[in-house]
């Protein structure tokens, strides 16, 4: 017997899940969102937040550089508090870059994409970190942030508004079918192992490139490509624009100017699993290197840390029917292809492009459905709603500024210094079941992402875990362990220079002032004997790993 | 500017040695780097907490089982410092904090085991008096008292913990009051609530709200380290008075108020004893003569500085005070610019967890027997320069809770080598 019963089951809590959600929400088509992780943590939290003008594909990839256009202008009216307009540069530092210029100019003639070629002497006013290899510069104005965490967030809260539901650790181990009907799913939750139902009358595969391995739990095959991709934290922003190379889309040719940080991407290595994702040195140097031929102060600045994502790339080749198709995404139909009723898969595609990704696969299950209302996702903003997530953009001036000799605005608490996080940002998820872990709260709050990675704020939100959740001291100092881990997992690749002392003062701090190691091993909880706690870390098929 | 001795340093090490000079009656220059590890990594004096980094039990006896330490390991450097160095700066050092007006107790045969603000056991040599009452070794009731609005101390955390790992009691509960004055939606550190207690109003005040939560007879009752900032034996004593019940400090995170009262006192004394100090003044490159250390270059106010003697100790601490300097791939030491260790991989420097035994940590110099910094064949880089602290090669004084014991056996018999060198 089902516990639940639902029009839709999304599968997948990155930016198209969220997306189709919302869609489906807000056509009145009733869904539950499952994610085994967190929301945002896979692909699409681990990106590097470009919103891209469109500009990387024009010359190779016309049809997603008219998306990218699109899209980014229904972003900037659809989802305002998500998104900086920081614009972006493309620069060319070799002959090479110089041949590729015209082919540039042309591509974003045809795709429409604003681009203005400027001085390289008004490039380096603009932005004066440009280094002295840089031969020639183009404006891109809609190249921006987009927050990767936040359009998620909004996203899906935006859809729970209207009724939608949202199951975090909860992993999809099996279907139930009637004859060639898909009728629901079996689900289990990551943590406690408990096992639940849900009947529904359509299934949306929006795991990216987890897509393959959830297709196969149906005897139905999806050829999605994990391609990995690392990237490096700077500990500020170097530019106010993001920088790219005017070149054919390759390794470290981007940096993104993410709010306090800039972040220098990225690899591209295919990968057995979507999960085996090691960040190897030579991909940080490269990340580096690259990075510095653009911009001066990319081997100066202090690394924070090395993280890696995995792109879903569809593999077009062996695809040619089912489907509605664009270049970069593919809706793929299993009831024509496979004959499995009841399953659509969305596949391949790009975080600026989610929104477009999720109306075409809505389209179809709606019309199977026999629901006719139109998507409206390009119209309405997603907080269309007095929504805290609206604020988090200002968060230092909602801080207040201490005025001398005024007892006007005085500072608020703070959870995380690095980050400015108050308490009060925090406190709502601490009370959203859907919040499992400290990094969840990072990913909703930034806690924990700034240059000291937790050293401190990870004992405040430990205390919280019991104070506000009602944990008990093991699962609490279990939960800080964890956090600490997850952050030193990132900090050990670029471990030199300041960061490295910045780490001594973390440690120190955890095993000399908190005794941490030792409680630890009063818990019985040795590093080596350790139980995975998170998805991510959750033991991989020993023939994935290659 | 020209000395008979000089130090460099910002920690437990350099004051040690500073001191240990000054008392032989020989002039010393400090130079200390700023950022001070004892502001980050201090808050009592560990000297041996546990016997290495993997193991359970707590050490009982520090001094004998760094004899056993001593014994079994020759090249360890508490083997190098010697018993004796220990001993003696120990001795010295207590002294020390008296005359600087700090009360702390402790003696090497035996640690206490004091809670931490997570709540668990931590075995500590040398305390601060306000922290004694803790000892986790007798069996009274302990009531964790935290703010409202204070992030640095949760009671609820640290005695959810203690119930679990505390083993000769087992009464713990939490309590929480509003601190006088202070808006629990408003910013205030640990600073803010050490400067209030100066006041007596607002101790008494803080002792009635504390007094009306707490119940049951022997009880103790523990709070974060915030009783006062510059007069905080005087507050301490006039608050457990007031609140009837013993009193026990937890030390926090940064700011971390014990840690600032044991640095600022000892600082200003040694300024007030005459010793000259270079505050903020980050020294490197030493010039090296015929074997000997002729002078190093400090960088002070935007312009470099030699500073001629006729010995030198380097004690900086460890990272935090710029004692090694890490590229991306090599490690060098800031005053003979050599390579102390090579890593073709940066990651190869940590271990994969936090918790781990990190192989940073335990980079430093390679010393001689009477702690010069050495080359790799054991030949001293100069006759006249001596190591003290975390720059010397080979411990790891996380695992092992032993950060001030060989600070203090290092600094100490750096600084009498030095002297005799001179």
């Amino acid at each position: 017997m089902p516990d639940l019963s639902t029009g839709v089951v999304v599968i997948g809590g990155g930016s198209t899940g969220a997306g189709v959600l919302r869609d489906l929400a807000m056509r009145g088509i009733d869904a539950v969102l499952v994610e085994k992780g967190d929301l945002a943590s896979g692909t699409t939290g681990r990106s590097h937040g470009l919103l891209h003008s469109g500009g990387r594909y024009c010359v190779n990839d016309l049809q997603a550089a008219i998306e990218c256009v699109e899209e980014g202008r229904i972003l900037r009216k659809i989802a305002r508090t998500t998104i900086e307009d920081t614009g972006g540069y493309f620069v060319s530092v070799t002959d090479e870059d110089r041949e590729w210029e015209p082919r540039f100019v042309e591509g974003c003639r045809q795709a429409g994409i604003t681009c203005e070629r400027i001085s390289v002497e008004e490039a380096r006013r603009r932005e004066p970190a440009l280094s002295r290899h840089v031969r020639t510069a183009f404006w891109l104005p809609e190249d921006g942030h987009l927050d990767p965490f936040f359009l998620v967030l909004a996203n899906t809260e935006s859809a729970r508004r209207r009724g939608a539901r949202v199951m975090t650790y909860t992993e999809v181990v099996g279907f139930s079918r009637a004859g060639d009907r898909v009728t629901g799913v079996r689900l289990r939750d990551v943590m406690s192992g408990a096992e639940t139902a849900i009947a529904c009358q359509a299934v949306i595969n929006a795991t990216g490139a987890w897509s393959g391995l959830v297709a196969r739990l149906l005897g139905v095959e999806v050829r999605v490509v994990p391609v990995k991709g690392v990237m490096v934290v700077l500990s500020h922003r170097l530019a106010h624009a993001a920088i790219n190379r005017c070149h054919k889309p390759g390794d470290g040719d981007i940096v993104v100017p993410a709010l306090s940080v800039a972040i220098l991407g990225t690899t591209s290595a295919k990968v057995p699993h979507p999960e085996v994702l090691p960040i190897e040195w030579d991909e940080v140097r490269r990340m580096i290197e690259e990075g510095a031929l653009m911009l001066d102060g990319v081997t100066t600045a202090r690394a924070m840390r090395a993280y890696a994502g995995v792109r879903p790339l569809y593999d077009l080749g062996a695809e040619a029917e089912g489907r509605e198709m664009s270049r970069n995404f593919a809706v793929i139909d299993h009831e024509v292809r496979d004959g499995v009723k009841g399953l659509t898969s969305i596949v391949g595609g790009k975080v600026t492009t989610y929104r477009l990704m999720a109306e075409r696969v809505v389209d179809l299950v709606a019309r199977r459905l026999g629901v006719g209302n139109p998507c409206t996702t390009a119209d309405v903003p997603i907080s269309d709603h007095d929504d805290s997530l609206d604020q988090l953009r200002h968060r230092p001036a909602q801080l207040g500024v201490p005025k001398p000799h005024s007892g006007e605005h005085p500072l608020e608490p703070l959870l995380c210094e690095c980050e400015m996080v108050r308490p009060r940002d925090a406190a709502p998820w601490f009370a959203d079941p859907a919040v499992r872990t400290l990094e969840d709260v990072r990913r909703r709050t930034r806690a924990g992402m700034g240059p000291c990675q937790a050293a401190i704020c990870s004992y405040r939100l430990a205390a919280r875990l019991v104070t506000d959740r009602g944990l008990d001291g093991s699962q609490a100092t279990r939960a800080m362990a964890d956090f600490l881990e997850t952050r030193w997992r990132g900090v050990r690749h670029v471990f030199w220079g300041s960061q490295l002392r910045q780490a001594q003062v973390g440690t120190g701090l955890q095993m000399e002032l908190f005794n941490l190691d030792r409680q630890l091993a009063i818990d019985g909880d040795r590093p080596e004997t350790r139980e995975p706690r998170l998805p991510s870390r959750r033991p991989v098929p020993a023939e994935a790993r290659g | 500017m020209k000395t008979d001795l000089a130090v460099v340093g910002g920690g437990l090490a350099a004051l040690t040695a500073a001191r240990a000079i000054q008392r032989s009656d020989r002039e010393v220059v400090l130079v200390w780097p700023g950022l001070s590890s004892l502001y980050f990594l201090y808050a009592t004096i560990d000297v041996l907490g546990y016997a290495d980094a993997g193991a359970a039990e707590p050490v009982d006896d520090p001094g004998a089982a760094v004899a056993g330490l001593i014994k079994d390991q020759p090249s360890h450097p508490y083997a190098r410092a010697g018993r004796p160095a220990l001993e003696g700066g120990t001795k010295m050092l207590l002294e020390w904090l008296r005359e600087a007006g700090l009360v702390w107790e402790g003696t090497l045969a035996r640690n206490v085991l004091l809670p931490t603000a997570t709540g668990t056991p931590k075995p500590s040599c040398l305390v601060p008096a306000s922290m004694a009452a803790g000892d986790l070794r007798r069996a009274d009731p302990i009531v964790l008292c935290g703010f409202h609005g204070y992030q640095d101390f949760a009671p609820e955390l640290a005695a959810a913990n203690l119930r679990r790992s505390w083993r000769t009691g087992n009464q713990v509960s939490a309590i929480r009051i509003a601190a006088p004055g202070f808006d629990a939606d408003r910013l205030f550190t640990s600073i803010d609530l050490a400067r209030s207690f100066e006041d007596r109003g607002f101790r008494a005040e803080v002792a009635n709200r504390m007094r009306r939560q707490i119940s049951g007879d022997g009880v103790r009752v523990g709070l974060p380290a915030v009783l006062g900032l510059t007069r905080a034996e005087e507050v301490y004593a006039d608050f457990e008075t007031a609140l009837g019940y013993p009193v026990f400090e937890i030390p926090t995170v940064p700011p971390s108020v014990a840690a600032l009262r044991l640095f600022d006192r000892l600082r200003k004394h040694l300024q007030e004893t005459g010793v000259e100090l270079f505050w903020n003044a980050p020294a490197h490159a030493a010039t090296v003569t015929e074997g000997r250390c002729t002078r190093i270059l400090l960088k002070s106010a935007g312009r470099e500085q030699p500073i001629e003697a006729r010995a030198y100790v380097l004690a900086l601490e460890d990272w935090v005070d710029g004692a090694l300097r890490a590229g991306v791939h090599l490690v060098r030491d800031p005053f003979f610019g050599r390579v102390i260790a090579e890593h073709a991989v940066p990651s190869q420097r940590t271990a994969e967890s936090i918790f781990g035994v990190q192989p940073y940590a335990q980079l430093g110099y390679p010393v001689t027997d009477r702690l010069q910094p050495a080359d790799e064949t054991g030949r001293p880089l100069a006759d006249n320069v001596f190591v003290a602290g975390g720059a010397i090669a080979g411990y790891d004084p996380s695992g092992t809770k032993s950060r001030g014991g060989m600070a203090i056996a290092t600094g100490y018999r750096a600084a009498m080598e030095a002297m005799a060198a001179a």
